[in-house]
Formats: structure tokens, sequence, C-alpha cells
């Protein structure tokens, strides 16, 4: 340890620059694994937490919530179907909202049956709604005028919500969501648009009788109710417009980023024990060990990456907190940082294995062939 | 100068490693900024296409076309105010488009409009459509009907237009009977009466300031806002934080890229020590040497460049259609400037080392 620190302070130059790229590199990861997980969260949220575990969509809407219209009679004729134990319609749209101090900010809104299925289900403070004119919201957006005990007036018409209750994770469309009662829904479609036609719910939302598989009950009612399709909660999720995008999206960001770490650890200390290989042999001449040279390697590749997250993570954190200034709430893991640590460092030990190799294959007796060493060249 | 070119042709597996990474840079720059252009472009390309400097949406819609709803009061009301010369309306709908004989419908967004703009020609007539030529991968003809929605509201293509696309879904321009059909139809709860539309977009007369009618539509006509273009994609949802998320990350990646120049030609450079140390025993100045280091950065740079576009490009090809990827001609532009200057930071790192190269040491030198 002692000679890879060494080394490591008589070319500091060299090794900072490796670790400023490697921890630019390392904060780029983390931060875009943040984005992508606070996004995918904040764009789903209100649907996967919701208690209906069997959400029908009408079969025009490819799996759009915001362009799905489920009709009356099909509203109806889900009820009857085998496997439903509840069943109730549910309604989402984007309205205009004005929080405390005037501002006005885009705000979804689900409306569901109270009691029903469609009901908010990661609680954290407050309680659910039980009249007209009351909400859950998503506790994120708390600090933005949604907090317990707040109101916010969605506009045109005036129409005052009071929350009563916050609920984790359950953002919608990456805007600050609302869970109201199904009536206070249609109410508010109404007086926001006041030419509407009437009020259709997007989705019909059912809970499963005891013991009944959802993606079974999905299947019969999407058999048994022409016009429609029906998807288990999670398949629903996942169908979400928007979500193989921003996974794939980041997913190729992120394995470009992987592999630029990968590269650029892996060549600088190919290159760098390819200079220093004339030391190295001399070192192995008077009994340094293969062992000890390898160990000097890997304490260096080490060393470089764990100053690099002691750089990155924090960065992390400062530019996470930027975000959060503005609209959109992002929200480290540790979990993301953990794992993406752990991946980093075995990854830099793995792209080091071409110098190691290297070392390995020096030859103490080469040392000999040294002019500067008094060698026979 | 031509030493720097020589070393560059002769020994270019020297060079490999931080071209090696600057190219993985470029395709990651690439690809970011085509990410960010492909969202932004779907989110505000309509509004960029338009003529008119000004539109018009209602005071509560927060600059959302989706929730503003102009009247046709108030839209009498904004042809009226002094200054405007042209006051015509917009509505849009998002629906699934049906095409013969395809059995997965397309996404398209259908948009009522009484005046042609930058990409789209005058109305055609009701039942009939432009679409965006991007529906053609869908299975679209010219000359097919397609029905819209659940309502299975019928249009006629009749001509094709390019860059209308909305929220990642394909324009159809309809004229405003039609598209309030298929919205009406469709939709009920975001139905519209004959002559209301989403937004408004005004053309000024001759000599009559943006800024000035602008203010005159916000005093005159209650419950609306009138915004300049920029002002409109200034405040399309969403639209500023993706732009100053990506330009952060992009931002630093052109660090990363100017560190790893750095870096390989800090090491490059102890490598050549002896030899510029030679150099300049027999007459090269410090400034010759930094300018050959300064070239061989900038053509490495270059040859990055021209790789990472490569397989940028290649990359494009073959990404699922779900990715939202746009390569201009400016990204490209862009990202190859940007490249250039970190190339010179970066390689500027070393020039302090050259200079300090004693031209005795190359007596010395074993």
């Amino acid at each position: 340890m002692r000679f890879a620190l060494g080394e490591i302070r008589r070319a500091k130059l060299r090794f900072i620059l490796l670790v400023g790229a490697v921890a630019l590199l390392v904060f780029l990861i983390l931060f875009q694994q943040t984005l992508a997980g606070s996004l995918l969260g904040q764009f789903t949220g209100g649907l996967e937490h919701q208690s209906a575990s069997v959400l029908v969509y009408s079969a025009d809407a490819r799996r759009s919530v915001d362009g799905s219209r489920v009709l009356p009679q099909n509203v109806a004729a889900v009820a009857g179907v085998e496997g439903v134990a509840a069943s109730g319609p549910i309604g989402e749209a984007s309205f205009s909202a004005k929080v405390a101090g005037g501002t006005i900010l885009d705000t979804t809104i689900f409306g569901y049956e109270l009691g029903g299925p469609g009901a908010p289900t990661t609680l954290s403070e407050g309680r659910l709604p039980e009249r007209d004119g009351e909400a859950v919201a998503s506790a994120q957006d708390a600090d933005k005028g949604y907090g317990f005990g707040q109101q916010v007036t969605i506009v045109p018409g005036a129409t005052p919500i009071s929350i009563v209750g916050l609920a984790d994770d359950a953002a919608f469309n990456v805007q600050p969501t609302l869970f109201v009662s199904y009536a206070t829904y249609e109410g508010l479609v109404m007086s926001t648009n006041p030419e509407a036609k009437g009020v259709v719910p997007n989705l019909v939302g059912v809970e499963t009788s005891a013991g009944a598989d959802p993606s079974t009950v999905a299947a019969a009612i999407t058999a048994q109710v022409d016009g429609v399709e029906a998807l288990d909660r999670n398949t629903a999720v996942a169908s979400l417009p928007g979500v193989s995008s921003i996974q794939q999206s980041f997913g190729i960001i992120l394995a470009l980023a992987f592999v630029v770490v990968i590269l650029l650890i892996g060549f600088f200390f190919l290159i760098v024990t390819v200079q220093k290989t004339a030391s190295l042999t001399l070192l192995r001449a008077v009994g340094a060990s293969g062992g000890f040279l390898l160990g000097g390697l890997i304490a260096q590749v080490l060393i470089v990456i764990g100053l690099a997250l002691l750089v990155a993570i924090p960065l992390t954190l400062l530019a996470v907190n930027g975000i959060g200034s503005g609209g959109f709430v992002a929200t480290v893991e540790p979990s993301t940082l953990v794992t993406t640590s752990i991946s980093i460092i075995l990854l830099g030990v793995v792209a080091s294995i071409g110098a190691m190799r290297r070392v390995a294959k020096i030859d103490p007796a080469a040392a000999t062939m040294r002019l500067a060493g008094g060698g026979l060249a | 100068m031509k030493l720097a070119w020589r070393e560059l042709v002769r020994r270019p597996s020297r060079f490999l490693t931080a071209g090696a990474a600057l190219t993985l840079l470029v395709l990651l720059l690439l690809v970011l900024g085509g990410i960010l252009d492909a969202l932004v472009n779907s989110a505000t390309g309509v509004l960029r296409a338009q003529t008119a400097p000004l539109i018009v949406y209602s005071a509560d819609s927060k600059g959302s076309i989706d929730r503003s709803r102009i009247s046709s009061e108030q839209h009498a009301g904004i042809a009226n105010v002094p200054g405007v010369r042209e006051a015509t309306g917009l509505g849009v709908v998002l629906l699934a488009g049906h095409i013969e004989g395809r059995t997965e419908p397309a996404d398209v967004a259908v948009f009522g409009y009484e005046a042609p703009n930058a990409t789209v020609p005058a109305p055609p007539a009701p039942g009939q459509a432009y679409a965006d030529a991007s529906l053609q991968a869908a299975g679209l003809e010219l000359g097919q009907t397609m029905v819209l929605g659940r309502a299975r509201t019928p249009v006629e293509v009749v001509g094709w237009v390019s860059g209308t696309n909305y929220n990642l879904q394909g324009g159809v321009w309809v004229e405003p009977a039609t598209w309030r059909e298929a919205l009406n139809a469709n939709i009920p709860d975001a139905a519209v009466s004959p002559g209301t539309f989403q937004a408004i977009l005004v053309t000024p007369q001759d000599g009559s300031p943006v800024a000035d009618v602008a203010a005159a539509i916000d005093d005159r006509v209650p419950g609306v806002t009138a915004l300049t273009i920029d002002e409109a994609i200034a405040g399309v949802p969403g639209v500023s934080d993706q732009e100053s998320v990506f330009t952060s990350i992009i931002g630093t990646t052109f660090a990363v890229s100017g560190i790893v120049v750095a870096l390989f030609f800090a090491l490059l450079t102890i490598e050549r020590v002896g030899l510029l140390g030679v150099l300049k025993a027999i007459g090269a100045s410090s400034r010759t040497l930094a300018a050959g280091l300064t070239v061989q950065a900038v053509l490495i740079a270059a040859g990055a460049l021209a790789t990472g576009s490569l397989f940028a490009l290649g990359l494009a090809q073959v990404i699922p259609d779900t990715v939202p990827l746009e390569l201009s001609t400016s990204r490209f532009v862009f990202t190859a400037v940007g490249l250039v200057v970190t190339a010179l930071i970066g390689s500027a790192i070393s020039f302090r080392r050259i200079i300090r190269i004693d031209p005795a040491s190359a007596v010395g030198g074993a």
C-alpha cells in the first residue's frame, strides 16, 4: 500500500486527472440513474400505488390512461365478469391548480368512487378522502402547496380541494397528483370545460375476488367485454406510453458511460504499467514478488475509484438538490449509490486485468538486459 | 507540425487509447443531444413551425394547449384588438389512427387549423388531412382513409408534411370542423363548441411591435394570455427542466472529454520526455513542440468525432422506435466545436511539462 501511495504522490497530475475523469463519469452514472429512477417513479407512481389490481382501458387507448375512455355500458359489463369482486370508474386528467400564494401548477387528478377501487395505497399522513372536495396528495409535492391541511383551487371554476392526506410515491405524469372522489372529478371536468358533453371514465378499476389471479381476471374481462382491454396493475404500469422510452434511453446512455469508465481505467493502468516496465522488472530482480507488485496495482485502482466515489457522491447529492429547486423532484436512493459503487469497483478491477497480466508476465532476469543497470543489451 | 502528423501516421496505436475513449464520449454526447432534441422538438416543433409571432391561450391554462379553451367571443375580441392583422385558431387532440390493413393503430395528433404555417399548407377540405411523413412507417399511404379513435372518424390523406409531430405522435392536419368532430366524438369531456379553439395564432400588422400587441390583447380580452412563440416554447410543461438537466449532463461529458485528452497527453508527454529533449537540443522551440501536441490533440478529436458520428448514425438505425433520437446537423456541429475546444484546453495541460524539458537532458539520458 505504501508503495502504491508513494507512486501516486510522485505522479500527482496523472492521478488527479484520472480521478477527475472517473469521478465525473461516476457522477454522470449516479446522476442519470437517480434521474431515471425518479422520473419513472413520478411518471407511474399514481397508477402503481392505487388499490385496483386490474385496470380496464378502452381497446382503442393503446394502454394510455389519458387516451382511454370507457363507455358506461362497458363499465357495467366489467362488474359481471367472474373473478371481479368490486369495480368502479376511475377518471384521470391534468388541471391547473392554484396553490397558496397564488401560483398555478399543473396537477394530475385521479377520481375514484370512495371506498371502491382506485384509492391510494401508500398513505403516509392523514386519511383517505371521505367526502367530495377532499383529496389525498402526492407526499413529495407537499412543499409546493399540497401539504396536509392545505387547500388548492382548481381553475377555471374556482373549485376548492382540501388535502386530508398524503401518499408516498403517488405522483403521476411527473406532476403533483391528487386523489379525489369520482363526483368531485366529474365536477372539476365540467367546471373547467363547460362545453364538455359529459364525463366518461378513463379506466375501470377492479378488485379481484379472494384467490383470483389478477392477470387471469384481466384476460377474462378482455375476452368477455367488447371494446376494452384489461391489464393487471404491473402490466398496466410497464405498458404506460413513455415508460419503455425512458428505460431504453437511459439504458443506452448508462451503458456508454460504464464502457467509458472501464476503458479509461483499463487503458490508463495499462499505459502506466508499460511505461514503468523497466522499473518493475528491476523490483522483481531485487526480490519483490509478483504478488507484491500486483497488490500495489490493485491498491492504486481501488484508491483511484475510492477517491472518485468520494467526489462523485457529494456531487450527485448537490446536483439532485439543484434539480429539486425546479419543478421536478429527484431523490437519491441509497441502494443506487451502493450498487453503483460496488459495480464501479468490480468493473475497475476487471478493467485493469490487462495491466495485471503484464505485471504477472515480468521476467526478473530481463533486468540484466538493461543498459542503465549495467546489463548486456 | 509535420513531425506531429508523421508520428500520428506511423504510430497510430500510440493514440488509439485516447481516440477510443473520445469516440465513445462523442457517441455519448450525440446520443444525449439527440435524445434532448427529439424530446424538445416533439413538445415544441408545432410552435416552432408557426409563422405567427404570437400565440394566445386561456389565462388559466398555464401555457398548456391541452387545457386551453378560447371561445368564439374571445377569438373575435382578439381579432379586433388594434394592431392585430390576423388571428387564426389552432386545436389538437391525441387519438389512435386506424390504418386499413394494419392491426395496430398509429398514435396520431390531430390538429385543427385555419391558416398555413411554415410546414403545412392552407387547410384541406372537410374530411381530408395532411399527414406527417413519419406516419408512412406505420403503413399510411397517400389517398388512404384513416379512421380516428373509438368513434372511427374518417379522414382521407391528401398530402404529406414533415416535422409536425407532437408528443411523439404523428401529426394529422385537418380543417377546424373535422378536428371538432373527431374531438367531440371521441373525448366528450374535452368537447368544444363550434367556434371554440384551444389557441389563437396572432400576426400583428406591419409596424406594430409584437410586445405591444401582446400587451393590448392581455388588456382588452378577458381570460386570455398572449405569449410570443419563444415564451410559449419556454412555457411548454417539462421543456425547460429537460433542457437544463440534459445540458448539465452534456456539459459534464464535455468536461470528461477535456480531462481524458489532458490525461492521455500528459502520459504521452512523460513517455516522450527524452525524445522531446533531443528535439529541443537540435533547435526545436517549446512553442513548436506545444503546437505539434495541439495538432495531435485536435486531429485525434477530429478522428473520434468522425468515428463517433458514424457509430451514432449506425445506432440510430438499430435502436427501437420507442427511444426518441434526432441527430441533426446542428447537433453534430455543436458537438464538433465543443470537442475541439475541450481537446485544445485538455492538451494545454501538458504545455508546462514541455516548457520545463531541459535540452541538456538529451545528453545525459540513458
